[in-house]
């Protein structure tokens, strides 16, 4: 068994986290697990990625091109940057909520829409929901990051199932966190079965 | 017991030297060493260690020896940069030794993502006569800690635990060990001739020192037999493949169809060489493909044995040209290298395939790029800005230019567009000092610049900016120095210093003040002033410029790393011109505009209220004001 789970955001947006929910959930059930994590200068606001191996052998955390099973975008550009991870029968949970880059003079224009319309074009299995927003309905758009993954584990593209997931953010996150985290959670998991069933 | 949980690199090490026995830990925070200590710190008192933040590399180096040669277990921790901070002790040190044990975790960096350089500490060992071990995953890191204290009490040297960014950053199942109590029996310092380095002392150790180096590489050959950091796999074809740290996990992967075919040589215990190991590998290659990060060490290694026992064995990697000498590797580029290898060895054997991805790299359309800057709201922006604007006020009342000297922090985001204030960065503590050399030039004296400026973080100023300081007025540099005092060590990940007044391990402790430090350096004019008023920051930054010799301000702000947001601004749309003069000026991430129309804040606005004093048309006002 191996499954390559590649987390792109932006700096603040909690994908550290993400990925350490990811991999703790993985030894739960078992797996050996690596992770790659961005820290440090580049985390101020820029492009950050973490890479979450999960399998059977210890290898290496960096995921090569074209094996990522699945890539988690906590923002529409950066699951776009990441895209040459992604296998051929991989999928993408993308967050809809775009953070576009304060306007450097000669930046490339930024259509969150037509971004999400590329990784749609590109991979049949693509969630795309603003996580944002359902996270801020929950009590905080900070929550988005814990939205996403319950996104995954609902949608089944995640090794382990939603409540294997709850039982380590349970665990994880902080008590006065735990109420809001778990709406955001909850609602994020009904979000993808309707989308599955319509 | 033994437990299996997920750790980072960095924590696994930590774990290591207490299961080691470690008792006295001392380090300076950097990208990507800094967690070993705050690991530790967070454990100490549970376990009976002393934990300390030195105020830069060469104290906490010089700290562990101290306790060391009282018999203690230590350990000091630092980024590859700071070892060249500690390089002066070290160097001496290995031709004393110690008592106790002592290692040194130094973190390098291949990319480079955090650093000012991409050095390679296993050239650090051989250079300075220090043993190196160099694991490729979380759990060896977890191992070789142990091992290295074992290595260091036993031969009475400092051992080198050189990690590089996905070993320290990189999360993974590690199996853990109880950890008891540190044992706080120690021998105690005895006076003896051997802790005091004299010339004459030095001669007689040289040759122990050389010694060392042969018995070490026999020892570590010993450790491939045992197959644990250090393995060789032998394969069926003549071809071999080399490898050191992470980049044996990569080779691994890489070759993972051809693991029968393909011998590999994994080197853990990286200096000295394991040369009677490496000899018996090349026995029956004759191809062999080097696959390493940073410098082609390992490589010359090889290159040095197959030279002296007049081997016919070819080398691929660095040095021809098949892998890059910079860099960061993964499997890619590996399997890449391979392929190059095995093309100019005019061999049969099939090359290595990439996965397809489902779009290729290039054929990803333009996106935003997002190089990083300063968080929302960050002190930093405002005083940079200030001076900007100060600066620019100079220069149209008497035509006099500035120059921005910057140093290593947060702070050097300051050279982000817009803001674009760092003319110079070199190291830490370095702003103050080329400012200084700037002043002494005959074009300074001439006239010709206002005054060079400095800028420094408050943990860089205790690290390296007093020595300095005190150089720059003593001999009479007529600089200005802004030091950016957010009251952490931000970069890192928000460690206190001496000028907080909380020790690593959080005891209260007294706080040193940097503005009387800089009075009793000899700055005649020193302020200090909070970081929130523009006006303020613009009037304060330009008498300091204007003063003549040597002036400081300490600015005082928040990091909004750990403050909590005074609330959000937004874009009052009736007065918005669309001037976009907050965009273009400040290069806050949390305001952007689209190519048309007006502004937007984001949600990551922390409500420092920098835009709307820039704002001419007021029409950037807090949220609560506009509903
Ligand atoms: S972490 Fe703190 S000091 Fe660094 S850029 Fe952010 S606010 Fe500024
Ligand atoms: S108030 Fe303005 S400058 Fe300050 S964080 Fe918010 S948007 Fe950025």
């Amino acid at each position: 068994m191996k499954f390559d789970i590649l987390i792109a955001g932006v700096g603040g947006q909690g994908v550290v986290l993400a990925s350490r929910l990811l991999a703790t959930a993985a030894i739960d059930a078992g797996y050996h697990v690596a992770t790659a994590e961005t820290i440090g200068m580049a985390q101020r606001e820029g492009s950050v990625t973490s890479h979450v191996r999960i399998g059977d052998e210890v290898c290496g955390s960096l995921i090569p091109a074209g094996n990522a099973d699945l890539i988690i975008g906590l923002e529409p550009a950066e699951a776009a940057r990441n895209i040459h991870f992604l296998s051929k029968d991989g999928s993408i949970v993308v967050n809809e909520h775009a953070v576009i880059p304060s306007a450097s003079a000669n930046n490339t224009e930024y259509i969150p829409e037509q971004v999400i319309e590329f990784l749609k074009e590109n991979c049949q299995e693509t969630i795309n929901v603003d996580f944002t927003q359902l996270a801020k309905e929950a009590g905080t758009y900070r929550a988005a990051n814990v939205a996403m993954l319950a996104a995954a584990a609902g949608a089944d593209l995640l090794p382990f199932d939603p409540d294997e997931l709850w039982s380590v953010l349970e665990k994880m996150v902080p008590e006065k966190y735990r109420e809001l985290n778990r709406k955001a959670f909850d609602m994020s998991l009904e979000k993808v079965s309707d989308i599955r069933r319509a | 017991m033994t437990a299996k949980r997920i750790l980072m690199g960095n924590e696994a090490i930590a774990f290591g030297a207490m299961k080691a026995g470690l008792q006295v830990a001392s380090g300076y925070p950097g990208t990507p060493s800094t967690e070993v200590m705050e690991t530790i710190a967070s454990h100490a008192s549970k376990y009976g260690i002393y934990a300390e933040w030195a105020t830069n590399e060469k104290v906490a180096l010089e700290t562990a020896v101290g306790a060391a040669y009282s018999g203690a277990n230590t350990l000091v921790t630092m980024k590859q940069v700071g070892l060249n901070v500690a390089s002066d002790p070290l160097m001496s040190l290995s031709y004393i030794g110690v008592k106790g044990s002592l290692v040194i975790l130094v973190s390098d960096d291949p990319g480079p993502h955090s650093s000012q350089t991409e050095q390679d500490t296993r050239a650090f060992g051989h250079f300075s006569n220090i043993p190196v071990l160099d694991p490729s995953t979380p759990q060896e890191a977890y191992d070789m800690a142990k091992l290295a204290f074992k290595l260091s009490h036993e031969m009475e040297i400092p051992v080198i635990l050189r990690t590089t960014t996905r070993v320290s950053h990189g999360c993974a199942d590690v199996v853990t060990e109880d950890i008891e109590q540190a044992d706080r029996d120690i021998e105690g310092y005895v006076k003896e001739p051997r802790w005091t380095i004299f010339p004459k002392l030095t001669a007689q150790r040289h040759p122990w020192l050389e010694d060392l180096q042969v018995r070490l590489s026999d020892r570590f050959s010993d450790l491939f037999s045992e197959n644990t950091f250090n393995s060789i796999t032998k394969g069926n074809s003549r071809i071999g493949i080399a490898s050191s740290g992470v980049s044996s996990l990569y080779a691994k992967e890489a070759i993972k169809d051809h693991s029968e075919t393909l011998s590999h040589f994994k080197v853990a215990t990286i200096y000295p060489f394991p040369e009677k190991a490496a000899l018996e590998f090349l026995s029956d290659i004759t191809d062999l493909i080097v696959i390493e990060e940073l410098d082609p060490y390992l490589e010359e290694q090889f290159l040095q044995l197959i030279g002296k026992h007049h081997l016919n064995v070819n080398v691929y990697g660095k040095k021809k040209g098949h892998f890059p000498v910079s860099g960061e590797y993964d499997v890619d580029a590996v399997i890449d290298g391979v392929n190059s290898s095995l093309q100019a060895m005019n061999t049969d054997f099939p090359l290595l395939n990439h996965s397809t991805p489902v779009v290729a790299r290039e054929n990803i359309p333009p996106l935003p790029v997002r190089p990083p800057t300063f968080c929302a709201g960050c002190m930093h922006r405002t005083v940079f800005y200030a001076f900007k604007k100060a600066a620019a006020k100079l220069k149209k009342e008497n035509g006099k230019g500035t120059v921005f000297s910057g140093d290593i922090g947060c702070y050097t985001l300051g050279n982000a567009q817009p803001l674009n204030m760092v003319d110079t960065c070199l190291c830490m503590g370095a702003g103050i000092s080329m400012a200084a050399g700037l002043s002494h030039t005959q074009q300074y004296q001439d006239g010709n610049y206002a005054k060079q400026v400095a800028f420094i973080g408050d943990s860089t100023f205790f690290h390296s900016g007093i020595a300095a300081m005190i150089s720059a007025v003593y001999n009479n540099a007529d600089i200005t120095l802004a030091v950016l005092d957010n009251r952490t060590t931000a970069m890192t990940g928000h460690q206190p210093h001496p000028g907080i007044g909380l020790t690593a391990m959080g005891k209260p402790t007294k706080a040193i003040d940097i503005a009387e430090v800089l009075r009793s350096c000899g700055v005649e004019l020193v302020e200090t002033i909070g970081a929130d008023d523009l006006g303020e920051c613009i009037n304060m930054a330009k008498k300091a410029i204007e003063y003549e010799g040597p002036s400081a301000v300490v600015f005082k702000g928040k990091c909004v790393g750990i403050t909590k947001a005074t609330g959000q601004y937004v874009i009052d749309e009736d007065k918005c011109t669309g001037c976009n003069f907050c965009v273009s000026q400040l290069g806050c991430p949390a305001i952007f505009s689209m190519s048309s129309g007006i502004p937007q804040i984001q949600d990551n606005c922390t409500g420092c209220s920098l835009c709307a004093q820039v704002c001419p048309s007021d029409a950037i006002v807090l949220r609560e004001v506009l509903q």
